[in-house]
């Protein structure tokens, strides 16, 4: 079984990984999508004044 | 001469620093003059395998965007700074952890917690989290390890220059690369793209002697468009906070929340807030100091807001 890495995936906001398997023949057997990042914004949001939140939330994503 | 070989790399960071860097519109022709980009997964189709198999030093200058919030950031950190000759902690996440390093004030726990079994658009009743490593039919799976705590891009590599704001205003960015350029290179451990002046010193605002007797939030008064955020008790950061972004949220009635991080020599900028806002309040009992300071909502989150993992305190324990 072949394996095709695409890391990291590039052009967009954020960080992503495609993993490909390719049967004997050539043909895709399975393709699986990771996604390694995680901030935590839902969390460290919470104890922060409503007033704040869009400045902190603008960096979700800057792009 | 050679063209300039320039990387620039994010680790937990939102893209913003990427943007700052096209903000300098049209001068990025004169950018593709002097440099050429090979690596830059916002704009430019590199992967990982091509910066492994570039010689040690390929690189000659490198940006690198985020804060460290994983096994993979440290990897590529540790990676990029084998392979470039000039590594540049660019923006308030390299430089101090920025907002992702509030989840500093949070355990780990709860923030997995909080995203993989709370969240309100989430089903997950097998509890199913993340793992490094997960075997498939086909093979085997690998995450990163998501870190304990969040960390700076200097706690994981040796760090040439430091380019602060969140983000580095485009005006700057242009600066700094026109100097890279030229080869006229500060000396190590420089902050450059900023002042060493505090906002204060450049804002424009009418100050006058500070008594604050209240502290407030900002649905809670009409501001003054012209005096002092600190005076009309709006807590600015401005006493504490690098100058460089050409005054941006004060301009817009909007106190400073220190994205610039502390000027040289002050090692923890929410400390010398405290301090600075000791020297304010006026009070004439203990009782009316403290009822002025705790009217002040969120301290920490607000006081160490783009610079928890970079301050002395790393992290709420």
């Amino acid at each position: 079984m072949k394996r095709i890495t695409i890391d990291p995936i590039t052009r967009l906001e954020g960080h992503g990984r495609i993993e490909i398997f390719l049967d004997d023949s050539g043909a895709v057997e399975n393709c699986y999508f990771q996604i390694p990042e995680l901030r935590g914004f839902e969390k460290f949001c919470e104890g922060r004044p409503a007033e704040e939140v869009p400045q902190i939330v603008s960096r979700i994503c800057g792009v | 001469m050679s063209k300039l070989k320039l990387a620039s790399y994010w680790a937990a960071a939102c893209g913003g620093c990427d943007v700052a860097i096209l903000d300098i519109n049209e001068k990025i022709i004169d950018l593709a003059n002097v440099a050429d980009i090979v690596f830059w997964p916002l704009a430019v189709d590199f992967k990982y395998a091509d910066v492994e198999a570039y010689a040690d030093g390929y690189i000659d200058v490198c940006l690198f965007h985020g804060a460290i919030r994983n096994s993979e950031g440290e990897h590529i950190a540790k990676l990029l700074r084998q392979k470039s000759k000039v590594l540049v902690a660019f923006g308030s996440c390299a430089i101090a952890g920025g907002i992702p390093g509030l989840a500093n004030f949070k355990r780990r726990d709860d923030i997995l917690d909080r995203v993989y079994i709370q969240s309100d658009s989430t089903q997950n009743p097998e509890r199913v989290f993340p793992v490094t490593r997960y075997q498939v039919l086909e093979g085997e799976l690998e995450l990163p390890e998501f870190y304990k705590e969040v960390k700076c891009l200097a706690d994981v590599v040796d760090v040439d220059y430091f380019m602060p704001g969140c983000p580095p205003t485009a005006t700057q960015v242009w600066a700094v690369i026109q100097v890279i350029a030229s080869g006229n290179l500060p000396p190590k451990g420089a902050f450059v793209g900023c002042s060493n002046k505090t906002m204060c010193d450049e804002c424009e605002r009418e100050k006058t002697e500070k008594k604050v007797k209240k502290f407030y939030r900002p649905h809670e008064i009409m501001v003054d468009p012209k005096k002092c955020l600190l005076e009309q008790g709006l807590t600015c950061m401005g006493p504490v906070t690098r100058a460089g972004c050409g005054n941006q949220c004060t301009s817009a009635n909007l106190p400073c929340r220190g994205c610039y991080g502390p000027v040289d020599g002050v090692i923890d900028q929410g400390a010398k807030y405290i301090s600075a806002l000791a020297s304010v309040v006026d009070a004439d009992t203990p009782e009316e100091a403290d009822r002025i300071i705790s009217e002040i909502v969120d301290p920490a989150g607000t006081f160490y807001r783009y610079g928890l993992p970079g301050s002395l305190l790393r992290r709420a324990k």
